[in-house]
């Protein structure tokens, strides 16, 4: 529209009532942005009228003609007038003019709760509770908010609204939910009356212009038609007194017909009317509270109890805080987790920014411009396709609205960051977060929340964080938690003692392959990069489903170390060194553990040295980098927090059976120069065969491998069912593969691939010594000796993982010699290269595993 | 809307032992804005449990009160009603309505409440309300022995009064209701 005609509405001088100066008038002014931003803000210039729209009060399609519009609203001014007469009682002044037929029950000492005095008791006292807040209310605006005539109708909008919702009744902070309604109300009928003065003659005239009009039907339609001349002809007019409506620009002409005293119900319908201000604020405020037929209702944030249907069990604001950590620790998980080591929880400070929707921390000003991305932001319910995941969904998250709020809360959390980080105690840390610095840019701000809302909505985000909240759980007691695992590890489909190490080898690797995942920095958490391995793994530990208690892990994780230390060098001397034992499994759990990767490289290289095969260690290496590429594709949704429960079944129907399998089963991949590490095991075993299938595939056409089509079947997910075709299909593989070890393996693997029997299965005491795997097992049992049930088997788990690793350091043996064997000149050319430093370092340590391995077998 | 509660002639511990455990539990803090007693509490205690209901309590001296420091007669507007307070021993004869205009007049008010005949009266004379809430306690008097205990609620509200009379009868507790209107007119006339 031209900026000519605009001129004289853009100084809109603060209306008298309102001395506050309203910037946001301003800018609702400026409606040439503001309509270009958003197209369905039909309204974009008149802030309330728009709020109403966005709060579902008004219909929110804009095919809706102005007519449309006055019905609804007389609707609910009708509504809001009905419940007035009947929930507002005056005892004193009979309704019906006839005396009370019962002066027993309706006297004002009336022990009866259901007597109108009674309840006229009741009222009052609400009425002093609301007054008590009202009087404070922004103390700042007090010229507008203060007045009687806005604190009467605050205090009657709130009064009916708890007496119309019995079940939540008033709570601090509701006054300030409404108060800004209120406002932008106020603030669309000054403007308003603003527009009248300018154009007295056509508000005045209208009523005889309506008598040429054969009614109102062709009047608005003539209006319509010549919209579209409009714009031309208004740049001729200028400044020009306007003669007649229709050479109004749209805008104006929208507020003229909105305020149209003849229009459709008549003056109950004039939309903008100072009138029924408080009707349509008590609608806003209803529609805000309940939030019509979305997923964030603002009164659910006042109630302590869970809303029905919660899926966490926890009040609906303590969810939404939790969800607002989570999405803060897939955002800035530095930050996260400096949060959290502090002990700040999200409902010290979030409960005060949720429930007043952020009305604390920002001026009124700056409010109104976040509340008018909060509204715009629908508010229905997204449905996901998280179906099993859906146990652990955090309500906030399934609508946009919600998603904003949470967004918000965390944009302003990053804006904090530093001075947050800065902080050494809690207290420091909480005074910072509820001292919301005034001065900021709040265009900045709410970018950086809109970016962030559409992560939280993009992102699995919306089911996770079983470890969010069961961190809540843990920090409620260790002891809960430290019961509750044991019966988690317990699997109705696998004995106990079967379960144990594989369960924990299972824990092990999934959270290795998390912390893998971010360290090929992909699409996740690149600032815990910079912290140490122990913090990593620690997030890592805790992100990825609180699978292994994160407690126990940290403790086993740095004692682990040093444990691995003490061991290896007691079974340097212990041992003597029985280096030519076929060594096929380190070679995979080295693709598990990055960090042992040069280690692994190095024993290789002692072992190529010794003569065995040089083209193994080529091959380890391009599997264990691609692997972990691969990795990270496949365990995306693992690291997005799998709900305990899949994690649980999955593992433990897979785990013992499959752990195994897939050991041997990552061992012909990767030797085969595949990449396939140790993942395929956990999670989503759905999501891996593909992978696994190809690889195969590959390996069969350059390694001319005969029959490994047979590998095909190997899909993980049949892992629990197909035990046995797996079992048969390494045979193959392996018969095919290794000549001098196949005897052995075979029998190995079969004994592993036995779910019942694989813990007590020791038969083959062949004695190879398995190097590095032994650091892992170290790891494992380190951990499982302090889980509470494990006890008992922690011999029988040292004596299977000494045996297991016996097994995968044969098979890996067997694949150099494989390899020697066939002796692939490419695979040669990038072995030279590859070599280097690392094959030292892993030569040794396939050694130490190898004693290790032999005293946890002899165990 | 100002609820005021008119009771008198408890005399307690003399003829009655307490308030009746009905009226009793209904007469709670919290609702009642103002209390008027006409007098013969007699005791000090009496007082005091008043105040617990209401802390703006208002009293004459009846013949029988310890407190000699009650006034005769009192007079206080509340809303824009003007009310006076006698315990009425001194209106000869005693509850005799023309004797009580008498001191209506003279007092210059729209309602005034007496007691002293532990019987409940409302009278609407020349545009006012004589009111006699009776005894509270059901206490006997120098008149009457058979007393039914009773006293007077009044909801003043702008230029309406209704006046809510609790009576215990029977061990029941039965109310009824007089609605009164103040004239403007009436206003001015005095």
């Amino acid at each position: 529209m031209p900026p000519a005609l605009m001129n004289p509405l853009m100084p809109p001088p603060p209306p008298p009532s309102v001395s506050v100066s309203a910037p946001p008038e301003l800018e609702g002014f400026d409606d040439v942005s503001g309509r270009s931003v958003t197209q369905n803000r039909r309204f974009g210039d008149l802030r309330g009228l728009q709020w109403r729209v966005d709060l579902g009060v008004l219909p929110s399609e804009s095919s809706t003609s102005i007519d449309d519009l006055r019905r609804v609203t007389a609707n609910c001014r009708r509504r809001y007038a009905n419940l007035r007469r009947r929930l507002l009682v005056e005892p004193h002044i009979p309704k019906d003019g006839s005396n009370s037929p019962d002066l027993t029950m309706d006297n004002p000492l009336s022990q009866n709760p259901d007597s109108t005095w009674s309840r006229f008791f009741r009222n009052a006292e609400l009425e002093r509770m609301v007054d008590q807040d009202l009087s404070r209310l922004y103390p700042e605006h007090g010229n507008y908010f203060q007045t009687p005539g806005c604190q009467g109708i605050l205090r009657r909008i709130l009064l009916l609204w708890c007496l119309r919702h019995p079940e939540c009744g008033y709570r601090q902070g509701m006054h300030e939910l409404l108060a800004p309604l209120l406002y932008v109300l106020q603030v669309d009928v000054e403007r308003l009356s603003e527009v009248r003065k300018l154009y007295e003659d056509i508000f005045t005239d209208k009523f005889d212009g309506l008598l040429y009009q054969e009614n109102d039907l062709s009047y608005s339609f003539d209006f319509r038609k010549s919209q579209d001349l409009l714009e031309d002809e208004i740049g001729s007019h200028g400044n020009a007194k306007v003669k007649s409506l229709d050479e109004l620009d749209p805008a104006l002409q929208t507020i003229v017909l909105l305020s149209d005293a003849y229009g459709a119900e008549g003056e109950l319908g004039i939309v903008l009317s100072e009138k029924f201000m408080e009707h349509d604020a008590y609608c806003m405020f209803d529609a805000l509270m309940s939030g019509v037929r979305g997923s964030v209702a603002m009164a659910d944030f006042f109630s302590s109890f869970p809303v029905a249907g919660s899926q966490t069990g926890l009040p609906p604001v303590i969810e939404a805080s939790t969800a607002l950590y989570h999405l803060l620790c897939l955002v800035d998980s530095s930050l996260y987790s400096h949060l959290l080591d502090l002990g700040v929880e999200p409902q010290y400070f979030s409960l005060r920014w949720l429930r007043v929707l952020f009305g604390r921390e920002f001026s009124l000003d700056n409010l109104l411009i976040i509340w008018d991305e909060i509204f715009a932001s629908d508010n229905s319910k997204v449905e996901k396709s998280v179906d099993d995941n859906i146990d652990w969904g955090l309500r906030i998250l399934h609508s946009p609205r919600g998603a904003f709020i949470a967004a918000m809360a965390v944009a302003m959390l990053l804006h904090l960051r530093s001075s947050l980080l800065a902080t050494e105690n809690p207290t420091t840390c909480l005074q910072r977060l509820l001292n919301f610095p005034e001065n900021i840019n709040i265009k900045k701000l709410l970018e950086k929340a809109k970016s962030l809302q559409a992560r939280a909505l993009s992102v699995d985000i919306s089911s996770p964080s079983p470890l969010i909240i069961g961190y809540h759980l843990q920090s409620k007691s260790v002891m809960t938690r430290s019961q509750t695992l044991p019966s988690e590890t317990v699997s109705p489909k696998t004995p106990v003692n079967l379960l144990t190490d594989s369960y924990w080898e299972e824990k092990w690797r999934v959270a290795h392959e998390a912390e893998e995942l971010k360290q090929d920095g992909i699409e996740q958490q690149i600032p815990t990069r910079k912290k140490g391995w122990t913090e990593k793994v620690k997030n890592t530990l805790r992100r990825a489903g609180s699978d292994p208690p994160p407690s126990r892990i940290k403790n086993g994780k740095k004692e682990s170390k040093v444990v691995r230390r003490n061991i290896l060098e007691a079974l340097h001397k212990a041992l003597g060194p029985e280096e030519e034992a076929e060594q096929m499994d380190c070679h995979e759990i080295l693709c598990k553990q990055e960090n042992l990767s040069e280690a692994a490289e190095g024993v290789q290289q002692n072992d190529n040295s010794k003569g065995d095969n040089s083209y193994s260690s080529d091959d380890r290496c391009p599997s264990g980098n691609t692997g972990i590429e691969e990795s990270s594709s496949v365990y995306s949704d693992s690291t997005s927090p799998p709900n305990e429960a899949n994690d649980h079944e999955i593992t433990s129907q897979g785990s013992s059976v499959a752990s195994n399998l897939y050991l041997d089963e990552c061992d012909e991949t990767a030797d085969t120069s595949l990449s396939d590490p140790p993942l395929p095991v956990s999670d989503h075993p759905e999501s891996i065969p593909e992978t696994s299938e190809s690889t195969d595939v590959d390996v069969d056409k350059s390694e001319n491998i005969p029959q490994m089509s047979g590998c095909n079947n190997n899909d993980p997910g049949n892992s629990a069912t197909h035990p046995k075709e797996k079992k048969q299909n390494k045979f193959q593989w392996f018969w095919k593969f290794g000549r001098n070890t196949v005897e052995g393996i075979s029998g190995k693997v079969g004994a592993a691939s036995e779910p019942t029997k694989s813990t007590s299965s020791c038969s083959n005491q062949s004695n190879s010594q398995p190097p590095v795997s032994s650091t892992t097992s170290e790891h494992f049992t380190s951990v499982s000796s302090k889980g509470d049930s494990v006890d008992q088997n922690v011999m029988g788990t040292l004596k299977n993982i000494g045996q297991s690793m016996l097994d995968h350091i044969q098979v890996i043996e067997s694949v150099f010699q494989q390899d020697r064997n066939q002796g692939v000149s490419v695979e040669n050319l990038s072995k030279n290269i590859l070599v280097g430093k690392g094959q030292v370092t892993a030569m040794a340590a396939l050694k130490e595993l190898r004693k290790i391995s032999n005293i946890l077998s002899e165990m | 809307m100002v609820l005021v509660l008119a009771l008198g002639d408890l005399h307690i511990p003399h003829r009655a032992p307490d308030l009746p455990a009905k009226f009793k539990s209904m007469l709670v803090p919290g609702k009642i804005q103002h209390i008027i007693c006409t007098g013969n509490l007699s005791i000090k205690e009496v007082h005091d449990y008043l105040k617990t209901l209401c802390p703006d309590l208002h009293i004459t001296r009846g013949e029988y009160d310890e407190d000699t420091r009650y006034p005769e007669t009192k007079t206080l507007t509340i809303g824009q009603f003007k009310l006076g307070l006698c315990h009425g021993h001194q209106v000869i004869p005693w509850g005799d309505l023309d004797s009580l205009a008498m001191l209506q007049r003279q007092l210059d008010v729209d309602i005034l409440v007496t007691g002293h005949t532990h019987q409940f009266t409302a009278y609407k004379h020349e545009g006012g309300v004589v009111i006699n809430p009776g005894s509270a306690t059901g206490a006997y008097s120098s008149i009457t022995y058979d007393v039914n205990p009773s006293f007077v609620l009044m909801d003043i509200d702008g230029l309406r009064v209704v006046v809510y009379v609790y009576e215990l009868i029977d061990g029941e507790v039965k109310v009824d209701k007089i609605d009164f209107k103040k004239t403007a007119s009436i206003h001015t006339a005095h």
